[in-house]
């Protein structure tokens, strides 16, 4: 029973991470239809702007976090407006091919820059300092990474739902044509959607460095936080939440009873089994458009 | 029309004798060039032993600086493969058959080396120092690869007798990954804890993508190990020990010696190194040995690029090639393959920066004698500050 709570705790730890990729995955796709495959590597970038600054400037972590966040966001604002905008006759395929490269570019410029040794992040919290809750354990890392995750849920769906610029984008996700006839601005709608998705990126980029930090390290959360968003249904925000959190626990208790060395490829047998029965995912309400 | 027969003639004799230099020629080599192979990670998962290819690059740069080897110049070719076989594969190809490689030297990983072995030996090419202690690369052997890594073999045998016989450890675990490299440690310290009449109480694989090391340490915890042996990565080893620690778990930790670059080791994890064992096949970097002395004045602090750390993954890219180097030079300038190979097989006790290695005629029947390289190894502990604590000597283990 103890370890069962235990991956039950691992899972809901882990796939705080899993959510905030699938979130930030979610955000373009819902007003671009487009998987945006350089979510990781933006992440990446941002993360070890802020290992820059802290480490060879010297700054304090709430400066260096708060330039990382603002860099994530002009990043975001940079790459639609200069390289996504200009794609002439822009399809659905040939946009992802544009993020699959804006994700190598980016990899490898981080490798150039920062080299191929792994490094560990300054932060505040020690990943390897844990909360015992009886005899199960969750790092303070994983904590934090909790709170912030249910926090930036919460503003994300307050922005949304409410806001004036949310609605705007929930338009422009609807109706491209009727959104601009209507007076939004949806060049500028998409510009601010990829700054908010990048942000969000960074926001799980910073919270996974201080384990370790080497160019790859956002492979895994991007395939993870990928698969969490075909899973609770690519336009869904509450969707991929929730399934990101299954995902982390359903990975954790299939390597605990079952096996270990398939574990990772749980999440990829939930991405076929999901398309092949619910392609809409589990929790996003299938729309078919009228021609 | 004896100018026009003179002209005829010197154009056969030219002919004669450009063909015969062209047939009698080796491959990736010229009058004035010897051209090298290697692969490495730059990029991945197993970035952190790419050091070993750059510190290669950087010795053969100190060698050609003092005029190269009998007046040839090591034109030296390095590719990323990202530790992905296939990427392995590709480029070797690529190099062998587009540029020309005299011979390969070192390469990291043992699923990648086992992906080009048999095309390497098909065009019987030497290959000498594979950069992985896999017992692969002599059982069966290849008259033309020469290991130089002691095997991983001996150092799980050393690593065990170690905690069981004096340190007094009864449950024995291990996490490796689970490639040919972890297979190699996870089935020699099964064979070690069975002539101690003991068995592993746990056996825990770790894929290479795995970054969530919580299933497996709770894997490891269950099994109530008192010592736990490391056959990962240094990324996996820091995120398993650092795990770990988060869930009290605290065993003592036992490592490869690809894992004992402890200056890195105790940076990635945070301090949380300090204490680990592990086995060590090179001196140590802050080593008073004159030849490692030399080695980071000369070549390290000359040639390496500017963020280039003097860590054991960078100077064993040098180790590696010492015997390549040396028999390249006792071969004289009629270099051949075919010399190449007969010299190394001539080295006997040779000693660089690593431990004392030998080779002898190729023997299919004893791979380990004609071909397995070194032979010694030494165990290390980390202390604080990434500075390691010599636990034993070099020392020589029966292999099988």
């Amino acid at each position: 029973m103890l370890d069962f709570m235990q991956m039950i705790a691992s899972g809901i730890a882990v796939g705080s991470t899993y959510a905030l990729m699938g979130i930030a995955m979610v955000i373009i796709y819902k007003t671009s239809e487009v998987p945006n495959f350089a979510q990781g590597e933006m992440a990446l970038i941002s993360s070890f702007f802020a290992f820059m600054l802290l480490d060879q400037y010297g700054l304090p972590y709430h400066l260096a976090f708060a330039a990382a966040l603002i860099f994530s966001i002009l990043l975001g604002f940079f790459l639609e407006f200069s390289i996504l905008r200009r794609a002439k006759e822009p399809n659905v395929l040939g946009l992802i091919v544009i993020t699959i490269g804006i994700e190598m570019i980016l990899l490898g410029l981080v490798s150039w820059k920062f080299g191929a040794d792994p490094k560990s992040m300054p932060f505040p919290i020690s990943p390897w300092e844990s909360f015992a809750i009886g005899n199960v354990f969750v790092s303070q890392l994983e904590m934090l990474t909790l709170v912030v995750a249910l926090i930036i849920m919460v503003i994300l769906f307050v922005f949304l739902r409410y806001s004036k610029l949310g609605v705007a984008m929930k338009a422009t996700q609807q109706n491209h044509i009727a959104a601009r006839i209507m007076g939004i601005r949806t060049n500028r709608i998409m510009m601010i959607t990829w700054g908010i998705s990048s942000f969000v990126g960074c926001v799980a980029g910073l919270l996974i460095a201080p384990t370790t930090m080497q160019p790859f390290m956002m492979w895994d959360p991007l395939l993870k936080g990928f698969a969490a968003a075909v899973m609770g249904g690519m336009t869904s925000l509450p969707g991929a939440v929730v399934a990101a959190y299954l995902l982390g626990i359903i990975e954790n208790l299939f390597g605990g009873y079952v096996s270990i060395e398939f574990k990772s490829a749980v999440a990829f047998a939930i991405i076929v089994l999901v398309l092949c029965i619910k392609p809409s995912g589990l929790f996003a309400r299938h729309y078919i458009k009228k021609v | 029309m004896k100018k026009t027969g003179f002209w005829v003639l010197a154009a056969i004799v030219a002919m004669v004798y450009g063909l015969s230099f062209n047939v009698m020629a080796e491959e990736g080599l010229t009058g004035t060039e010897i051209h090298i192979g290697q692969w490495g990670p730059q990029t991945g998962p197993a970035a952190p032993w790419g050091a070993v290819a750059r510190g290669t690059g950087d010795y053969f740069k100190w060698i050609n600086a003092q005029g190269g080897i009998h007046g040839r110049k090591i034109v030296y070719h390095m590719f990323d493969d990202a530790y992905n076989p296939a990427k392995t594969m590709a480029g070797v190809k690529e190099l062998q058959e587009g540029t020309g490689i005299f011979a390969w030297a070192c390469g990291v990983g043992t699923s990648p080396g086992l992906a080009v072995r048999d095309y390497i030996r098909e065009r019987k090419i030497p290959w000498v120092g594979p950069a992985t202690g896999s017992s692969h690369w002599i059982t069966p052997p290849d008259r033309n690869l020469f290991a130089v890594y002691p095997l991983y073999y001996i150092e799980a045998k050393a690593l065990v007798r170690l905690g069981v016989e004096e340190m007094g450890f009864k449950r024995v675990a291990i996490a490796y990954l689970n490639d040919d490299y972890g297979k190699n440690g996870l089935e020699a310290a099964r064979k070690e804890l069975i002539a101690h009449g003991k068995k592993l109480v746990a056996k825990v694989p770790v894929e290479l993508k795995d970054q969530d090391m919580k299933p497996h340490v709770m894997k490891l915890r269950q099994s109530k190990a008192d010592m736990v042996l490391l056959w990962v990565g240094p990324v996996h080893a820091a995120r398993l020990v650092g795990t770990a620690k988060a869930m009290k778990f605290a065993p003592q930790f036992m490592s490869t010696s690809t894992c004992s670059d402890f200056p890195l080791m105790m940076h990635i994890t945070k301090g949380l190194f300090q204490g680990v064992i592990t086995a060590s096949f090179a001196e140590m970097p802050d080593s008073d040995l004159p030849l490692m002395q030399k080695y980071k004045k000369e070549v390290y602090e000359k040639f390496a690029a500017k963020d280039e750390r003097w860590g054991v993954f960078y100077y064993a890219g040098i180790l590696f090639v010492e015997p390549l180097v040396e028999a390249l030079k006792k071969a004289g300038r009629d270099l051949t393959r075919e010399k190449l190979i007969f010299e190394l097989e001539k080295l006997k006790g040779f000693r660089g920066i690593g431990g004392e290695l030998s080779y002898d005629i190729y023997n299919p029947k004893n791979g380990y004698k004609s071909r397995g390289g070194m032979r010694e190894i030494f165990l290390v502990q980390c202390m604080e500050g990434g500075k390691a604590k010599k636990l034993t000597d070099w020392m020589r283990i029966q292999y099988p």
